[in-house]
Parts: structure tokens; sequence; C-alpha cells
């Protein structure tokens, strides 16, 4: 196989293309004007942080091994769970004994489903699952007790003493068998049949519509399964503390989530402990891509060992049970029609989408809104139509994975609008810049556009791959391709109905110099300890180094609904600089004061207080801080953002319903082996909308990594179950030799282009980068095939020998 | 349980000596024993890189390597790679360059990087690509991390020429 | 973390010492495994398909480092593949060997693992090589703990696939095994070493220590390559892979000519042309000729995680790809 060498650029020479109003056409004058104007007024103070590439708050604890996550963890008189698994893919529990377990030497606990009975589920809507199984077992895989032990080889002994006699049932694994056979129900949460959730929404004429275009392209598409693999297994340290002689106590819990905050909810729920009393800590996470998202049952089994042995209990999942656990990107079977008229404008378009779900809801109920809802952008949709069904099937949980719901519609929309430029014989870029949304418009769903730079992010694309030169006058074997795409900076669905704050933050600084900031919000690698600190430098003037942030922390920081739905840049970054500008006051007040000269001629930058008109005049920020304390008491604020009131004025209209959206183009360059079937991605040049890049060099980490993920998803991963025979309903391969996620020598080279469109309400303009950029990988890699060898890949992953039936079909 | 070996291993300079069972793994020994918790264990079995420490400096996988099988041998992990206060050149290059998002594959990751450099003064990036294969990252899709082993080559470089030690 | 089950480990330093433990062991009928880099061993230990009693480390013996001897390549059995990869006597003769070891696994397995450990590389199935909750799951195997094939329907015998490069050059140049054990040592060719077992496609006992791969110095006129096909470039076993040898006289006319192709099962697939079907120069026809031959009669199973019948398209690419190299 052929080996790739990337471009040797510059190595240190920090050089980047960042696009801001350029390129543009003159009947866009408006609105670049719009940009300039919203630049400057949603500048960052003169801190001189934001726009830098500067390192993470936790970079060096990370660089020198010595960053704490959750298996570093260790408790006195520790013990070690672990949990019993189901071997069927569905089958009724008939009886559990655990006697010869509890008698193993060691073993100091075993609980079953009658130890925790309580229902719960990340959505309040569909509390359909239950830490360990009551009467039935879903998947294989599916938990059945656990147990704590004084280490992991008399726990794991321990497991195979217990005896679960089982009545085994008929399982599905087919979605649309699942559908067929509403009477075998597998969840039976399910009101009908093995549905889950069903979304039909209709706007617009779409029958009308596609009865009057030119062109329609009508197809099905499938979109695999496969899973986030982060490189951390799931890890939790459940200890609790009595208080009293009556059965009170503190519950803490450390675990590798990314929803602290519904993890704290859910605890206190299903073991029936006030939510003051619990204390959820998310340690240093070693990446989740929305795979620690959900509340997990090692979570509830550590907390309930620990309550019932009054000892701390770790659980450590194995890779294996990485796989199990899943929530990973669902399979959806799609069938599109896109009509455009004869110039290539979309005239409508419809889908009908049948969701693999797995064995649990998960986030089910979101994902079947957003593979309809978060399609309308960045092109105009006059007429849009979905019909979206997930199902439950005995196979793993489907959850959210990076770009949840939406990255497999996305696929199927843009291969689709691919053809229908190809067979009006117009240029790919071109029809989608012709079916540009615009700024400051709303899509035909009811979903608020502010800023779109997605015209920005197309030229850029356009220009960087010499598209213009390239496209379609490469030789046989090379192909280019193209694809645009949006996604939601967080969503005013805040999961549960309540109207408080969805982000929030509490800074404390005082004479030390010091600034310390209480987020609630989850880092889970993206960088956002780092973001609320680059926000506190450049409002207050201190240097990185004196910042000092405490997150994730149930008992010390302020609520944050979690790392999801791209919405922690957004919105914590939003409220931090809320709560950053109300101490900035106090100390230009304080300053101004003692110079007297007005607050506003106060500066703080550099870790300094300067005036702003007479350079030689400043104290540093310390003595200014001083000043402060002495004139205002002790130094603290808060900070919070809620969303505006967005979306549709119909059910379900505000999921999906995003204060910002962000917008990505990629254009990739592959070569196909016409031999083998070998597709090589040679590069992917990624056009971001970001809004601002607070930091480039992390918003560029987040491209290139959502680059990386879609590239892999295209090619190397798929859950695989198998299906017929005996061993149905099993993972083909649950471990990273057999889910082969790609090496730094598969990678192809990855050139972010960040776009800024400054956004009106992001923090300084900003807007997500941590999804968005993950959509167009793999349609602009199918796109690129059919300008390379003129094959349609409509069905993934894109495995060599469907490249090569497809090539021998078309020669045929 | 199994019996227990006497183990006498030089870890980041220092000699160790204790008794281990005899299936536990370098990496068990590395995390639970001595308290390293630098060294990561991602997939149990060979498959991830997370867990890679130099063993009389090549860079192995400390999950598979059979405590028993090491005992003795000189073994350098990501805690030792610092100076009290200052970062190994490649541990700072990996901060700079935004390589260490969620950092959990990052410390098998030096390691290895460590390796080629020790060998390698000026790789090219096919050479980085193929000394970093048997490391996974999932965070970054590599692109920092090429572009912070080239950095560290040429600080790596410069300090040779200053005769600076590391 | 995934545990390994437990065993004793022992050290013994000089060949010696280690026969008279694996002597001993195999009086007592004790489950004995010879470790080298432990690459192989390790993963399959903690999957429960490999359960010894005692571990016998092979690290003590002095049996690292490439020389030469008269007309041969002698290889010590622990030499690692990072070494292999260094070693200019290898670089020099044994060229395709190079290319072989180039792509197992990726560099710290390379560092780990050993040359004779990937030539003694236990068979893998995609059935087989899981952890024990997963075997269970699925049912068990004629391999291990079971009596049925999940490859082969009905199957009576292991067809897990041979799955180890560097056999593949070496069995083309020749080479041959220097076997131990307690008072006695045997040679074996390599091409004889394989069997059609998949259980244990080895003759090897378990007392019995690999401690040298002597490989004749090919002539001049020999080209030999190697050809693989994975899905990742490291990390990954084979999907396919293919070693090709042919050997030419001063006018250009192939005189001999083989092929060796892996993962179809126990036994990488010695494919020999006859003299009579040869003749002639390298040619277009020749190599198409040579790439059908070595399709014909080849049924990839499914012990490996992909479509069959793409594995058995690609054998004469591979076998092509070699010979275009010549």
């Amino acid at each position: 196989m052929s080996t790739k060498v990337r471009g040797e650029g510059p190595v240190d020479s920090r050089e980047r293309t960042t696009v801001v109003n350029q390129g543009r056409a003159e009947a866009q004058w408006d609105i670049e004007e719009d940009r300039s104007v919203r630049a400057e007024i949603s500048s960052p103070p003169g801190g001189g942080i934001i726009g830098k590439g500067l390192r993470k708050v936790e970079g060096a604890s990370k660089a020198i091994g010595r960053a704490i996550y959750a298996d570093d963890i260790t408790r006195p008189g520790m013990l070690h769970g672990k949990i019993l698994r189901s071997p069927h893919a569905h089958a009724r529990i008939k009886g559990i004994d655990v006697s010869d377990a509890l008698a193993l030497e060691g073993v100091e606990a075993v609980i079953t489903g009658a130890d925790l009975p309580g229902k719960y589920g990340i959505i309040p809507w569909t509390h359909d699952e239950t830490a360990l199984a009551q009467e039935k077992v879903l998947f294989v895989g599916d938990e059945v007790a656990a147990v704590a032990a004084i280490d992991e080889d008399t726990a794991n002994a321990a497991l195979r003493l217990i005896k679960v006699e089982y009545e085994v049932l008929e399982a599905i694994y087919d979605p649309q068998e699942a559908l067929a056979n509403a009477d075998n129900k597998i969840n039976e949460f399910a009101k009908r049949g093995n549905i889950t959730k069903r979304v039909a929404l209709d706007f617009g004429d779409v029958d009308a519509a596609l009865e009057a275009s030119a062109c329609v392209v009508e197809e099905d598409y499938f979109f695999c399964g496969n899973t986030h693999a982060p490189i951390e297994p799931h890890c939790t340290v459940a200890e609790f503390e009595p208080r009293s002689r009556n059965g009170q106590g503190q519950l803490t819990v450390w675990s590798s989530t990314q929803i602290p905050h519904y993890l704290h909810r859910e605890l206190s729920r299903v073991l029936g402990l006030s939510p003051s009393r619990v204390r959820v800590i998310q340690p240093v996470l070693g990446g989740a891509f929305g795979g620690k998202s959900d509340p997990f049952s090692l979570e509830f089994c550590a907390a309930k060992l620990a309550m019932t042995t009054g000892r701390p209990v770790k659980f450590l999942f194995t890779r294996e049970e990485v796989f199990y656990a899943h929530r990973g990107r669902h399979p959806m079977e799609m069938k599109f029609e896109v009509g455009c008229d004869n110039m290539g404008k979309i005239k409508g378009v419809r889908s009908q989408i049948l969701i693999d779900g797995g064995a649990y809801a998960s986030y089910g109920l979101v994902t079947a809104y957003y593979s309809g809802q978060l399609l309308t952008g960045p092109y105009h949709f006059p007429n849009y139509a979905f019909d979206s069904t997930r199902v439950y099937t005995n196979k793993p949980p489907c959850g959210p994975k990076r770009g949840h719901g939406s990255v497999q519609p996305r696929f199927a929309f843009e291969v689709a609008l691919d053809e229908v430029a190809t067979q009006l014989g117009i240029d790919p870029v071109e029809i989608r810049r012709l079916n540009y949304q615009g700024e400051s418009t709303q899509t035909v769903n009811g979903q608020r556009i502010t800023s779109n730079g997605f015209d920005m992010c197309l030229d850029s694309v356009e220009k960087a791959s010499d598209w213009k030169k390239r496209h379609g006058k490469l030789p046989r074997g090379k192909g280019l391709g193209i694809v645009g795409s949006m996604y939601i900076s967080g969503t005013n669905y805040p999961i549960y109905p309540n109207t408080m704050p969805q982000a929030a933050i509490q800074l404390q600084l005082d004479r030390s110099g010091k600034v310390t900031v209480f987020t609630g919000a989850s880092d889970i690698g993206q960088g956002s300890d780092s973001v609320v600190a680059y926000i506190v430098c450049e409002e207050l003037g201190c240097e990185l180094e004196d910042v000092r942030v405490v997150a994730a922390d149930t008992d010390l920081c302020p609520v944050d609904l979690g790392a999801y739905s791209s919405r922690v840049t957004f919105m914590i970054g939003n409220a931090c600089i809320d709560a950053a500008k109300k101490l900035r006051k106090k100390i230009q007040e304080a300053v101004g004061e003692f110079w007297e000269l007005p607050p506003k001629q106060v500066a703080l930058a550099g870790g300094f207080a300067l005036h702003i008109k007479d350079t030689g005049r400043s104290i540093p920020l310390r003595e200014a801080f001083q000043l402060a304390e002495s004139k205002f008491g002790t130094l603290g604020s808060v900070g919070s953002y809620n969303t505006p009131k967005l979306g549709g004025d119909y059910r379900g209209g505000t999921i999906g319903a995003s204060p910002a959206y962000s917008f990505t183009a990629h254009v990739a360059e592959v070569d196909v082996d016409e031999e083998t079937g070998i597709i090589e991605v040679n590069k992917i040049w990624v056009a971001h909308d970001c809004g601002r890049a607070l930091n480039p060099v992390l918003v560029e980490g987040q491209m290139e990594g959502s680059a990386y993920m879609g590239f892999a998803e295209a090619f190397m991963e798929e859950h695989v179950f198998y299906e017929e025979g005996i061993p149905a309903g099993l993972h083909k391969g649950p471990s990273l030799l057999d889910y082969r996620i790609p090496t730094s020598e598969d990678t192809p080279e990855l050139e972010a282009l960040i776009v800024e469109s400054f956004d009106p309400e992001g923090p300084y303009g900003a807007k997500e980068a941590g999804e968005g950029p993950l959509h167009p990988s793999i349609p602009a890699i199918a796109n690129a095939v059919y300008d390379a060898v003129g094959i349609r890949l409509r069905r993934m992953p894109f495995s060599p020998s469907s490249v090569l039936r497809l090539l021998n079909e078309q020669e045929g | 349980m199994s019996k227990e070996l006497p183990i006498s291993l030089r870890v980041n300079g220092q000699l160790q000596r204790f008794f281990a069972p005899a299936h536990w793994t370098l990496l068990e020994v590395l995390r639970y024993r001595l308290n390293l918790t630098g060294s990561k264990q991602g997939c149990d079995k060979g498959d991830c890189g997370a867990c890679t420490v130099l063993v009389k400096g090549k860079p192995v996988l400390s999950c598979l390597a059979l405590i028993g099988q090491i005992a003795q041998d000189d073994v350098l992990t990501i805690e030792g790679l610092a100076q009290p206060t200052k970062l190994h050149p490649v541990q700072d290059a990996f901060d700079e360059c935004g390589a260490l998002q969620c950092g959990f594959c990052q410390s098998g990751m030096m390691m290895s990087a460590v390796a080629l450099l020790e060998e390698n003064k000026e790789p090219t990036v096919q050479e980085i690509n193929e000394a970093l294969g048997g490391n996974l990252c999932r965070c970054t899709g590599y692109t920092k991390i090429i572009e912070a082993v080239q950095v560290a080559a040429k600080t790596l470089k410069e300090e040779d020429v200053s005769g600076e030690t590391l | 973390m995934l545990r390994l089950p437990v065993f004793e480990h022992h050290s013994p330093v000089g060949i010696d010492a280690a026969l008279e433990l694996l002597g001993e062991f195999s009086r007592r009928d004790e489950a004995v495994k010879v470790i080298a880099g432990g690459t192989d061993l390790v993963p399959n230990m903690k999957h429960e398909i490999e359960t010894p009693q005692h571990v016998v480390s092979l690290k003590h013996l002095g049996l690292e480092g490439v020389e030469r001897e008269g007309n041969e390549i002698v290889i010590g059995a622990m030499t690692s593949l990072e070494s292999l990869l260094k070693d200019p006597l290898v670089e020099e003769f044994l060229p395709a060997l190079r290319q072989a070891v180039r792509e197992i696994a990726g560099p710290q397995l390379r560092v780990m693992g050993t040359i004779g450990g990937n030539v003694c590389l236990n068979t893998r199935c995609l059935y087989i090589n899981q952890t024990y909750f997963w075997r269970s799951s699925l049912g068990f195997c004629i391999k291990k703990d079971g009596d049925v094939c999940h490859v082969v329907k009905g199957g009576k015998r292991c067809v897990a696939a041979a799955s180890n490069d560097s056999a593949l050059p070496l069995m083309l140049y020749g080479a041959q095994l220097v076997l131990r054990k307690l008072g006695q040592e045997r040679i074996v060719a390599l091409r004889d070493f394989y069997t059609k077992d998949g259980v244990n496609n080895r003759e090897i006992e378990p007392d019995e220590i690999l401690t040298q791969i002597r490989v004749p110095i090919p002539d001049q006129s020999v080209s030999c390559g190697f050809e693989k096909l994975r899905v990742r470039k490291a990390i990954d076993f084979p999907l396919l892979n293919a070693a090709v040898l042919i050997d030419r006289n001063a006018d250009g006319m192939v005189e001999r000519a083989e092929m060796v192709i892996g993962t179809l099962g126990p036994r990488p697939k010695l494919v020999s042309i006859k003299a009579s079907q040869l003749g002639g120069v390298l040619d277009d026809d020749l190599i198409t000729k040579l790439a059908r031959k070595a399709r014909s009669g080849n049924k990839p199973l499914t012990s490996i995680a992909t479509d069959p019948q793409w594995r058995r398209d690609m054998i004469p690419v591979l076998i092509k790809r070699i010979l275009k190299r010549f």
C-alpha cells in the first residue's frame, strides 16, 4: 500500500489563513459592512489575549504526566468493582444466585437489579434504562450484576461465580424488522411497537416543489453505525461518608463524564439522596466526543456499592466494555429527494429516515429531531419535509456522537446535491454558492440564522484547493469533492425544562493578584478551562499564569449543563464575559478614583492597570486589585448565560434552535486505486466559520480533529454485529485492534482555514468549532471519488470491496 | 494469587526494589504500585500505545510487558522526562503547538517522539508518521502532533549546538 | 483493565537452564509456554486463549543477533524485529524479509517482538482473538474451550489463519529452523514447519525452543519480494500477504518461480511453478500467468473480517505488484 507524505511546510511560522471579509461579490457589500461593524462591536476590550495561539491552562500538567484522570485516583481502603454482563442479546432473567460470589474471600458486596431499581435516562421523557437489568437483558453486554472486592482479580473471579438463569428471547437486530415486528417488544418503555420516537414535519409544499423541479435526485443512502472510541475508558470512583448515626451522609463521585450536572441529578434520583448531599467531580477527561454524555451503569454501581460497603469503590471499564456502553453514531437508512430548478436553485427536499437506536433511548428523542431539523442550512430550502423514526433493536444503545444526528443526513443530502449539479452540468461549488442562504435570515423550519460565513468558507476552500483549475480536470483516479454544512452552538432546549441559566461562572480575586474562575463546564480536551481563563485575562488584564480554573465540581462550581451540542464556548464564554466585566468595572473604578481619572480611562492589560492616554502611568494589577478590595470589600462576581427565545412555533420547534450556527466547507482530494478499490485521501481543506477564533490554535485543533474523525468514519469505522446464525447481536470486534481508528500514517493532510463572521451574540463573536467541521468530510470524500472515477458512494463505510463492485458495475 | 517475583527496576533513574505478582504487567506496576500514573491504559492489550514507556531507551508497550520480563531493566516514563523546573523540549513543543487536547494518549505519544528524536535528529514528516504509527490519538488528527515533533527537533538541535544539556 | 490470569514466571539464564526447566515441566505434565517478546502471547493470555501454568522467559539465553556463517545468514530467534530492520546483512542479502518485517504491527511492537516470535505466531481468527466473555457469548470453538467452528459450518478442523509476515519470504529463501529440547537438537525446513491444524499450526513441542533461523544466502540471480494488504498502515495484522521468488539465468530467462500466500488458512500456502511452465523472460504475459496461478484454488475464509471475495481478487494484484518490481 502506498505511503503518503504530508506537505513539509514551515514548522513554526504559526502562519494561518484567516479569512475575514475577503473576496466578496459586490452584491453582498451590505453583508460585509455588517460584519466589519459587528467585529468592532463585539471586540475584546484590549487585554491582548483573544485571537492569540496561547497554551492551554492545563497543558503543562498533561505534558509531564501529572494531570489526574479518573483511573489515576486511589482512595484509602478502595475496593474494585466489576460488572457481570449478559451473554444474550435478548433474554428474560429467571433467577440470579450470587451466594457463591459473596462467599468468595475478598468479595465485599454483590448487587443486582433489585438493589438499583430506579429508572433513568438522559432525557426526562425517556427514562427507559436501569443500572442493572430488572427483568430482561436487551443486548449482549447489558449489565446484570456488580461486585465490589479487594482487587480486580477477586472481583473478576466473583463474576464467574454468579449464576444467572436466562430464558432466551427472540432478538431483533434489523431496524426494519423492529418496525415490522411490533409484538416482540424490545424495550417495555416504547409506547408503540419498538418505536422510540417518530418525528414527521412538513414545511412548505414539498410535493408541488418537487413536481415543479427541473431535476430531482431520489436515492437511498446508508450510514453505518460507529463509535467514539476515546482513548480513555470510562472510569468512576465513588465514596460515601457517613455524617451521623441515622444513615445520612455525603456521596462523592469522581467520574469520566462530560455531563457532571445531569449525572448529579440522576445519581440523586436513582439513589434517593438529596442532590445537596451528592457531589460529582469530573477529573481530567481523556476524550469523550459524546461518548460520556449519558449517565452510565458504572456510576450508579460504584455509588451504590460505596454506600453498601462504606468503602470507596472504583470501576474501570475494559475497552470491550466501552464498546458495549457505546452511545455512538446511529446507523441510518435514508431516502432523499432533492429537487432543483434548471439553474440549480433548491426547490424542495424530502427525507425519510429509519434510525437504528439499539436497546435504550439515550438521546434518541433528540436524534430523531436532529436528523431533520439541522439540515436547513447553509442552503436556502424553500420547501422541506422529513419523517424520521428511531427504533429499538437488541444492540448496544446508540447516542450522540460528535455532530449528533446530523452527520448522517448531511452525507446523504450532499451526495444528492452533487448528483443534481452533475445532472444540470453545474460546478459543485457553484451550486452551493447559488443556494447560500445568507445572513440574518430565518430557515424554513423557523430557525434564526444570525452570522453566516459559509460563502467565505466556500471561497476559502475553492481557492486553497485550486478547485477551478483542478476539479473535473485531473487524470482518472484523482478527484476533488466539495461539501458544505451547518451546526449548532448549543440549543435553547435544556434537556429538562427550566428557566435557570444554562451556563454560569463565579469569579474570585483578591489582594494576591490571583483570579480564580469557578466553572461548571466540562473540559473534555477541547479547552473550555482555557477559554474561560483567556476571557478573564482579556477582561481583567491579568496574565494566564495568575488565573486558576476550578471546573466541573458540583460542590464548588455553578451549574453548567455539560459538554454537548457544541454549547460550551458560546454559553460559558458569554457567562464569563458577563462575570468578568462586573469585576473589571470595579477595578477600573477603584484605580480611577486613586488616579482621579474617569474609570473609562483605566485600561487593564498585561498584568498592569494603565492610563489609556498616558502610557507612563501604571500600577501592577495586584495593586489595582488591592485598591478595589479596599474600596468594595471582598471581590467576587457571577455571570450567567441563557439563550433568547428561539425556534419555530410548533412541537419540537426548539430542538435544534441555536443562538448561533457555525458553517463549514471541505474540499477533499482523493486517489482511487482501481485495481484494489482502495481510496487514499491525500488532503482535506477545512474552512470553518467559528465566528471569531478566541484561540486559533485550539480552533484549528477542533477542525483538524473533526475532519480526521469524519475521514475515519468514512473508511474504517463500523459498529458491526453478527446478524446471521448463532452468534447474532455480538459486536464484531470490541477492541482497538479490530475496531480500527486511523493512525498517523493513515490520516490525510488536514489544512484548517479559519473563517470569522463575528456573531452578534457569541462571546466576542465566537461560535462553535468542535462538531461542525466533522460533517463535510464524509460526503466530500464521496464526491471526490465521483470526480476521480465516476462512481457514487451512497453506502458507508467506503470499503475497497464496495468500491471495486461499483467500478465493475460501471464497466458492465 | 500467583507467586511474587523479586523485582529490581530502575525507573526514571531511581532504583526500585519490590515484589510483584508475576501476572502483573509493567503498566500495572507503574500505575498501581509505584503510583506513576502518567502512563495510561487505553486498550488493555497493545492496540493503542497510550502506555508507551522507554525500556533501555526503546519504546515498548508497558501493558504487554510482563513485569518478570522487564525486571532489572532501565525504564523511563513520562514522569522522568522533565527537569524539576523545566519541561523537556518534546513536552514543551506538545504544549506550545496545541498537540495536547484531552492528553490521554500523549504520554505514550511523547515517549515515542523522544525515542525517535534520540535516533533521528531531523526526521521528515513521513519518518515522524511512521515513528508515531503505534500511538493512537483520537483528538488531534495528528496534525499538531507532527508539528510539535518538528518544533522539538529544532529545539533539541539548537540546544545541541549551544551545548545546553536537557 | 483486562487482567492476566495467574501463572508462574521463570527467567532462566542460559539455554541449558531453560531446557532443563522446560523438560521438568514437561515431565510433570504442567502447561508451559515460552515467552519471547510477548506481543502475541500476552494478548492471548489476556483473552484466556493461552492459559499456561508456567511462562519461561527466553530473554537471558543469548539468542539475539544476526551473523554470517559461510553461505548462511544465521538469525538468533530472539533478535527483535526492529534490530532486523537495521541489520546490514538482512538489508544486503534478504531484502524481502526486510520488506515483510517493516510492515509488521507498529514501532513498539517491533521493538518488543522477535523474529522467532513472528515465525511462531499463533494462528488468528475473528472468532478466537476475543475476550473470554465474548467467546462465551458466541459459544466456544475448536481452537479453545469448544468443539464447533464458526468459520466453516460443521467444520471439525480449525482454520484459523497464519498471520505472520516474516514466514513468507523466509519460506521462499529456504530458511531452516534450529529447534532444541533437552539433550536434542533438530533442524526443520520452515516449509515443513507449519501444519493444516489451526489449533496449533507449528511443529514445535512445548518443551522445545526455537534458537536460530538459518537462511542460505540467495544467488545474485534471485529476486524475492513481499506485499501485504491491511486496513491500517500500523497496528494491524495482514488481511492478505504474499511473497514471490524468481530466479533468472544470465539471459534473463526465468528458471524458477515460487510464491507463498498467507492468511488463507493455518499454513502459508506455497505455490511452486513447474519449470516446464516457465521459460522466457519476466514479461507481462508471464506476470499475468503467475498471478492467475496464485489465485486459482484459493478460497479466503471469513476468519478475517473482510469480504473473502475481495481478498481472493487481491491475490493476483499483490503477486503482480511484486513481480513488476523485479
